[in-house]
């Protein structure tokens, strides 16, 4: 019993941080239709400007990772900026373009930052809690609290403000919120500018739990994008589902089937898909080419 | 018509014959000698790549300052495989294509073993940092190791633990990449011949990031020492999520557990007191080692480590048997290769018919993040 609670916190932690890419993705996705491959950079970017800020700037944790989502918001309206022009014309040169940017994001990082990367001490010192024998970091408590908080005011935005209804406007029909008044520019920029704010939120929280280098986006950017489809791509609580459905079956399978575990997550990955295309949450996909 | 031909022929053999027959590298040559020095200087693998480089570049720049082999110019070469196999074969081609003597690098044992047949077909040889035992089954002629193997490192680790500190509940965990599983397999069969089967045996992947199931699990035997068979970074996250999960058995594994990368990932308390099984122990182990640390400093204004030690002592190696062949490549700079004598910075090299250098490590501890000799503890 032990072992399958202490597996479930691993789980939910790592899915936490897995729901908050793979929001990222799916708001980039329901706006524009298009996958931002760019988005996994993008983390590894969001860790970087957070911890740098938290060690070099001594600045409160908190603090460096508000830092770091304004850092990688200009970052998304960047790269949507770039990417307007093609937006109704060429989707497919779109992809590429984000697929470009992953690569500058990384190589920039190694500029910046060199390639070895750093290790960063956890901003929580306390000790775990324990429970009857589990324990619970105090850290991966604030993971999942901070991503809960974030889930919960996407959500508000999304459906409690103005911005956030044109959003969703232009998501299901973006002629018809043209005509209505809507920018659909404006709106697109700022789908970006929150997936890359979500981005380094996951980047942010998931530094002290690993280690910080220039590849990091790459683990996490595909396990993300996994979780965004196992919910169903587009769909916000689809998002947080597939998430955390997908840290809690990389955990059991990592304690169940050893070397294997890698294999094992994906083929249930791809059971799921072949069963439900569409995701947990299926929606009808979204494609404005 | 005829010479034409023939002269495309001549072209084409010459640039089919290995490096140390051509014109360009052999003994009458006058131009630089081209040595390729393949790591990852991308990728996650690259802080390893990057320390092997500068140890390499070190010595290069020093032989190049102080003459050079026998008069001519070493032109050292840096190629980035990335820690990738694929990227490294591709490069294993190029340079023999390119009339490269020799190559150094590449850190990580499964690049170097993708490498290895392609190198040996082209008669060139090949300092490895690599130490995967599979490295020294391949007996290639072309092939050394400027450490010893895991079997060596995780013989000296067994010994330690069992004869000398009487440890018998010792679990595993090891990922299942190269030097992972190298790890896993030396230290099982190290354990098997002193009659101990370990109370868990746990392998992980080497992308995985969350280990509470295997630590949970592992936590469940209440070992003594856990055993980490995996590289700087997933053993430091190992460690560090272990003490979360409140494990208390001491930590112990090979070289990667004795650097900074690893204190740091796992947290200086964390790794406290981990034992480490390492030819290269600390910059302070003797004068040589405290003048080659102090030169590196100058150099790179930072700490020298075991990574940067091993490549400096390849790279020295390499450069005194071209003294020996007069730049010449092929067999013969094999040969030159394995009959060098070298009191090294991690040891006295003495290579094996496996290729193999160094045969003996010693036991360390970490202290405040660093390690220290375990007698000195």
């Amino acid at each position: 019993m032990q072992v399958f609670l202490q597996t479930l916190i691993g789980g939910v932690t790592f899915g936490a941080v897995y729901a908050l890419v793979a929001m990222g993705f799916s708001i980039v996705y329901r706006t524009m239709g298009l996958v931002n491959f760019a988005h996994g950079s993008v983390v590894m970017i969001g860790a970087y400007a957070a911890s740098t800020f938290y060690l070099a700037s001594k600045l409160p944790f908190a603090v460096a990772i508000v830092v770091a989502i304004a850092v990688t918001g200009l970052i998304g309206l960047v790269i949507e900026r770039f990417l307007r022009p093609l937006e109704n014309k060429d989707f497919t040169l779109m992809l590429i373009g984000t697929i470009g940017f992953g690569a500058v994001l990384e190589a920039g990082a190694v500029l910046v930052w060199g390639a070895t990367g750093h290790a960063v001490p956890s901003p929580v010192a306390t000790e775990p809690i324990d429970l009857a024998g589990v324990r619970i970091p105090t850290y991966n408590v604030l993971v999942i609290a901070v991503a809960a908080a974030a889930t919960g005011l996407l959500a508000l935005f999304l459906q409690r403000t103005k911005r956030g209804a044109a959003m969703q406007a232009v998501a299901m029909d973006h002629q018809a919120a043209t005509a209505v008044g809507i920018h659909v520019g404006r709106s697109n920029a700022m789908a970006f500018a929150i997936g890359a704010g979500l981005a380094a939120l996951a980047g942010s929280l998931v530094g002290p739990m690993l280690y910080v280098n220039p590849t990091m986006g790459g683990t996490l950017g595909i396990k993300g994008f996994a979780a965004a489809m196992l919910g169903g791509f587009g769909s916000m609580p689809g998002a947080i589902v597939g998430g955390l459905a997908f840290g809690l079956l990389d955990s059991f399978a990592a304690g169940n089937f050893q070397e294997y575990s890698e294999l094992v997550t994906f083929l249930v990955f791809a059971a799921v898909v072949m069963i439900r295309p569409t995701g947990i949450f299926g929606e009808a996909t979204v494609n404005r080419a | 018509m005829r010479s034409p031909i023939l002269a495309a022929a001549f072209i084409l053999l010459a640039a089919c014959a290995p490096p140390g027959q051509s014109n360009q590298s052999g003994a009458g040559a006058t131009g630089p000698i081209k040595i390729a020095n393949v790591n990852a200087q991308s990728g996650q693998l690259s802080s390893l790549g990057q320390w092997e480089h500068k140890g390499v570049k070190l010595a290069v720049d020093e032989a190049n300052k102080a003459g050079g082999v026998n008069g001519r110019q070493i032109q050292l070469d840096l190629f980035d495989s990335q820690g990738d196999p694929t990227v490294g074969t591709n490069l294993a081609r190029k340079i023999a294509g390119e009339g490269y003597v020799a190559m150094l690098g590449t850190a990580e044992s499964a690049v170097t073993l993708a490498m290895a047949p392609i190198l040996k077909d082209a008669k060139i040889p090949n300092i490895t940092s690599g130490q995967s035992p599979k490295l020294a089954e391949l007996k290639s002629p072309f092939l050394f190791l400027n450490a010893p193997t895991s079997v060596t490192f995780d013989e000296t680790l067994a010994k330690y633990l069992v004869d000398e500190k009487g440890h018998k509940k010792i679990a595993l965990i090891s990922n299942n990449g190269a030097y992972g599983s190298g790890e896993h397999d030396a230290f099982l069969a190290a354990l098997k011949t002193r009659n101990l089967t370990p109370p868990a045996d746990e392998v992980v992947t080497p992308d995985q990031k969350d280990f509470n199931a295997n630590l949970a699990k592992i936590r469940e035997k209440d070992p003594e020492v856990l055993f980490i068979g995996a590289e700087e970074v997933q053993s430091g996250l190992i460690a560090k999520q272990a003490r979360e999960l409140g494990l208390k058995a001491v930590f112990a594994g090979g070289a990667p557990m004795g650097t900074d990368v690893y204190a740091t990932t796992a947290g200086l308390k964390n790794a406290e007191g981990s034992i480490v099984s390492s030819p290269y122990l600390s910059n302070d182990a003797s004068e040589a080692i405290k003048a080659f640390a102090a030169k590196y400093k100058a150099a790179y204004n930072e700490e020298a480590r075991m990574h940067v030690a091993k490549a400096y002592d390849g790279a020295s190696i390499l450069i005194e048997a071209l003294k020996q062949t007069n730049g010449e490549g092929g067999q013969k700079l094999a040969d030159a290769i394995r009959g060098v004598k070298r009191a090294g910075l991690l040891g006295d090299y003495d290579y094996d018919a496996n290729g193999v250098g160094i045969h003996t490590t010693k036991i360390g501890l970490v202290k405040d993040g660093k390690v220290v000799p375990e007698a000195a503890s």
